[in-house]
């Protein structure tokens, strides 16, 4: 029922390989799960779906092997979490010796020859699923009710048994197949005690009656009374009156309760009495002064505190905690799960503390866990030091790019190909689209690009001029003179209230030099001639489309920015997050790229390329929003924006970023 | 008298110099921390820089390069997470020996074990998959780039050999067309490098060292080590069977051994 099982070595090399019946290679399924669970520290969960398949895997954390498992994902496998183990344990007590004293050059020369232990493991596997028989239901005299019937009949006459026996009939005449109960019943303790089960039959009926009676009459009594009270109600509601509101049926006059002599005219009006201590406050504050926020950091109190917990841990237990410690210093000790749960728990803490989203933190540290477990540690390192390191590995590899990151490289490319090179910048409000995109675009300016800004934020109230400011200042900062007598940046905008996908498409047909003024030699509309040309502008190197802020929930704003996505296939897709957020950040990327992956047409949706960090110098070492963003995306952060002038525009440094987030 | 009272004063005076066996045990200390210091510079010096590290892009084919090296066999192969490392024999007269290191090619943990292992680098074997050269070339070059303007890799010039593998596939470029890519892209980077906002932490990315020479166009031999090229197959043209294809680069290990 495998589709195959390998184990291979974490260096690369596979030792072993099991092909089912029909399965394909198993090279590539299970490269995609080395590069989407292990290399990007998700490994908390220990299955993976990869097209039709599913991969289950376990890591040998001592010897350092992978094995790994691939069943058809229709099929739901019991028995393949303990294959996994055993043949785990199997393989490595059966080449214990290869692995120990010979190092790489065993894994390379031996030949492990594994198929028959496997497949006896496989077919034991199989019958223990298969042995759990489906149960069969059980015979009524087999039940307990049956059973208690007679217990009850055996037992003393007093009155605890005759309630049970009561109750029992009681619920077994209020439901339908009640006679067939009571007949069995009957008929199970019909040879031991008949006549004493007929009377009781017929005494409880009684008592039974009697009891309806009795309620019967209480109710009705009720009931009389009940009736009477309704009486007078009724007689009131017939005369049903229509409810008159005061002065509602007046004219608007009688409503108006303005003083007509004071309305509109100033002096009428009473001058109030007000106090101007009250109103302005602190009488001897410098008129036009802003004062700054008084704080004072507790830095020093959080360092203490997360210290001692570590101290008290050292301290703790007699002579017989100190001999563990030495002995868990020298020699080799392999990692337990229980060893690393508290450090990790610390740990966790910590990244929630330095703003890294809760699920994303326990996600990491359970995936630090998997990776850990078993392995030998060497001499003269203690637990804690293990774990922080193998933490810190974790977060330097989930922010290093998974992709090249290198935008004036693409420009130059989209240069060469005479068209201009899209950005979009899309992200919730206020996080500094704008203002980053001013950065971004005096950046290129400075490195010789013509920048068109497409201004498609046409809902927010100021968007356009200040799009517009920002091009006449870094007009003035780069003049055309200095450039070769053209226009470094110009905008592109039509306006508010129009169509934000529209105004894109023009934006770029622009960048890329068409539709100018004057007569066109060759009358062609695909003409790809340069600038000299008097029928096109000049066209631009890079067009940044800046877009309005929308909160992810908000459906319909986020299938407009789907669709100007959709539409104008922007060579760059940049998400605007800024270094404040926290678990927010998580929601928000998903759902960004959600949205952009169900509206989109295309059999590989566009989704977001990379991430812009902004706000980062109002962040101390509180860095954790860089963590969430990258883990939840696996897209590089292209630039961080630490400032609200031209030149505050960085490129990341994974570890400066990680020595700032494990700083205690 | 006086003669007998001038005798013991210098005895009386000895006791005040230090005493004989305190200075032999104090210069027996310090010759055996002379020795220890100068065991530890030799070993170190000798066992330094004797490692060759297999670099390059993701499938580029180390892991089976690394594999063929080692023990001539065919073996199969998945996307290494970790580095693994060998004594390598380089020819069968000659006693020296190397060690291999195979590093991970992936994106996340390259530059992890680079930095790990670069320090010991005698010399970089940069593997380059010519099958899927065109289309991953400005990978290739980034990796390269970042590979050449590290800074101990400049310091200590260790030789490097660029291998394009995977020459038994028919639409294999020749090492030759591959220099010329790779020197015209590399020449746009320098450019395209130095222009990139400053990291975080104010450290230029690669700001200070500049590849090659100012004012001209980029070439290999501009730089600091010696650079060849070499056309191999690890997996060979006789398929999983035969052996594989790769005299020139067992030629260049034996040479820089």
């Amino acid at each position: 029922m495998l589709d195959f099982f390998t184990i291979f070595s974490k260096g690369g090399l596979v030792l072993w390989c099991f092909q089912g019946v029909r399965g394909p290679a198993a090279t590539a399924p299970v490269n995609a799960l080395i590069r989407s669970v292990l290399l990007q520290e998700r490994g908390g969960s220990n299955s993976f779906t990869h097209e039709a398949l599913t991969l289950k895997y376990k890591l040998d954390n001592q010897f350092e092997l992978v094995f790994v498992v691939g069943f058809q994902k229709i099929l739901t496998l019991t028995y393949v979490d303990k294959l996994i183990d055993d043949v785990h344990k199997e393989f490595r007590d059966k080449y214990r010796n290869e692995f120990q004293q010979k190092g790489t050059l065993g894994l390379l020369n031996s030949t492990f020859d594994f198929k028959d232990d496997f497949m006896r493991l496989l077919r034991e596997a199989e019958e223990s699923s298969k042995a759990r028989a489906p149960t069969v239901m059980k015979t009524f005299e087999q039940s307990q009710k049956s059973q208690k019937t007679v217990k009850c009949m055996i037992e003393t006459r007093g009155e605890k048994p005759k309630e049970k026996v009561k109750t029992k009939k009681n619920k077994g005449s209020k439901k339908e197949g009640t006679e067939a109960v009571v007949a069995a019943g009957k008929a199970s303790a019909g040879d031991k005690q008949p006549s004493a089960a007929g009377e009781k039959e017929e005494l409880t009926k009684d008592e039974i009656l009697q009891k309806n009676r009795e309620e019967f009459f209480k109710r009705h009594m009720k009931a009389g009374e009940k009736s009477r009270s309704p009486k007078p109600e009724a007689q009131k509601e017939k005369g049903k009156k229509p409810r008159v509101w005061d002065l509602g049926n007046s004219n608007a006059k009688v409503l108006d309760y303005s003083n007509s002599a004071t309305n509109g005219s100033v002096e009428a009006s009473p001058v109030e009495e007000f106090d101007p201590d009250i109103a302005l406050g602190d009488r001897n504050r410098e008129p036009g002064r802003l004062y700054d926020l008084e704080y004072d950091s507790d830095d020093e109190a959080e360092e203490e505190v997360i210290q001692s917990p570590l101290k008290s841990s050292v301290k703790k237990g007699g002579l017989g905690g100190m001999f563990g410690m030495l002995k868990g210093l020298v020699g080799s000790k392999s990692l337990t799960r229980e060893d690393m749960d508290p450090i990790l728990e610390k740990m966790k803490d910590h990244l929630i503390a330095k703003n890294v989203a809760a699920e994303i933190a326990v996600q990491l540290c359970e995936s630090v866990a998997k990776k850990l477990e078993g392995k030998v540690m060497g001499t003269f390192t203690t637990v804690t030091s293990t774990v922080k390191q193998a933490l810190q590995e974790a977060l330097v590899q989930i922010l290093q790019p998974q992709r090249r990151v290198d935008v004036l490289r693409d420009v130059m490319d989209a240069q060469r190909h005479h068209r201009p090179y899209v950005v979009t910048f899309c992200g919730v409000n206020g996080v500094g689209k704008s203002t980053n995109l001013a950065k971004i675009s005096f950046w290129l300016i400075e490195n010789g690009f013509s920048v068109l800004i497409a201004a498609c934020d046409t809902f927010r109230a100021g968007a356009v001029e200040q799009l517009r400011t920002h091009t006449r200042r870094l007009n003035a900062l780069h003049p055309p003179e200095s450039h070769g007598g053209r226009t470094m940046v110009q905008l592109y905008e039509k306006g508010y209230g129009k169509d934000a996908a529209g105004i894109a498409m023009e934006a770029i047909s622009y960048g890329r030099g068409k539709a100018g003024g004057g007569r066109c030699c060759a009358r062609v509309a695909s003409c790809l001639m340069l600038p000299p040309c008097p029928a096109r502008n000049q066209g631009f190197d890079v067009v940044l489309v800046d877009t309005a802020g929308r909160m992810q929930d908000n459906a319909p704003l986020m299938t407009a920015l789907a669709k100007l996505i959709a539409v104008n296939a922007p060579d760059l897709v940049l998400f605007v997050g800024e270094a404040l957020v926290g678990n927010e950040a998580v929601d928000q990327l998903v759902k960004f790229n959600k949205a952009l992956a169900d509206h989109s047409m295309a059999q590989t949706p566009r989704l977001i390329d990379g991430i812009i960090l902004t706000k980062f110098d109002t962040i101390d070492d509180k860095v954790g929003a860089a963590i969430s963003m990258t883990y939840i995306t696996s897209k590089p952060i292209v630039f961080v924006g630490t400032g609200q002038t031209y030149c505050d525009l960085r490129s990341l440094n994974a570890k400066a970023v990680v020595a700032a987030l494990m700083k205690a | 008298g006086m003669a007998g009272s001038a005798e013991p004063q210098p005895e009386a005076l000895r006791p005040a110099m230090p005493d004989p066996a305190v200075l032999s045990v104090l210069l027996a200390l310090l010759a055996v921390a002379v020795t220890f210091l100068l065991w530890r510079f030799v070993q170190g010096r000798r066992s330094r820089r004797n490692a060759v590290l297999l670099l390059g892009l993701c499938d580029a084919g180390k892991t089976l390069l690394f594999a063929r090296l080692l023990t001539g066999r065919y073996r199969d192969t998945q996307t290494s997470i970790t580095d693994s490392s060998a004594v390598y024999r380089v020819s069968k007269d000659k006693s020296a020996n190397v060690t291999l290191i195979d590093l991970p090619g992936h994106e996340s943990l390259r530059l992890q074990f680079l930095e790990r292992f670069k320090a010991a680098a005698r010399a970089i074997v940069f593997v380059v998959d010519s099958a899927a050269f065109q289309r991953e070339v400005k990978d290739v070059a980034e990796f390269l780039y970042q590979v050449l303007v590290d800074s101990s890799v400049l310091r200590n010039a260790p030789a490097l050999l660029i291998a394009c593998n995977k020459q038994d596939v028919t639409m294999a470029k020749s090492a030759k067309l591959i220099q010329q890519q790779l020197e015209k892209e590399l020449n746009t980077l320098r450019v395209t490098r130095s222009a990139a906002p400053t990291s975080l932490d104010g450290s230029a990315s690669g700001g200070p060292a500049q590849l090659g020479k100012k004012g001209k166009d980029f070439d290999f031999s501009q730089l600091p080590m010696k650079v060849e090229f070499v056309e191999c197959s690890a997996r060979g043209s006789k398929g999983e069977e035969g052996d594989a294809d790769f005299e020139d680069l067992e030629k260049w290990l034996a040479k820089i051994a």
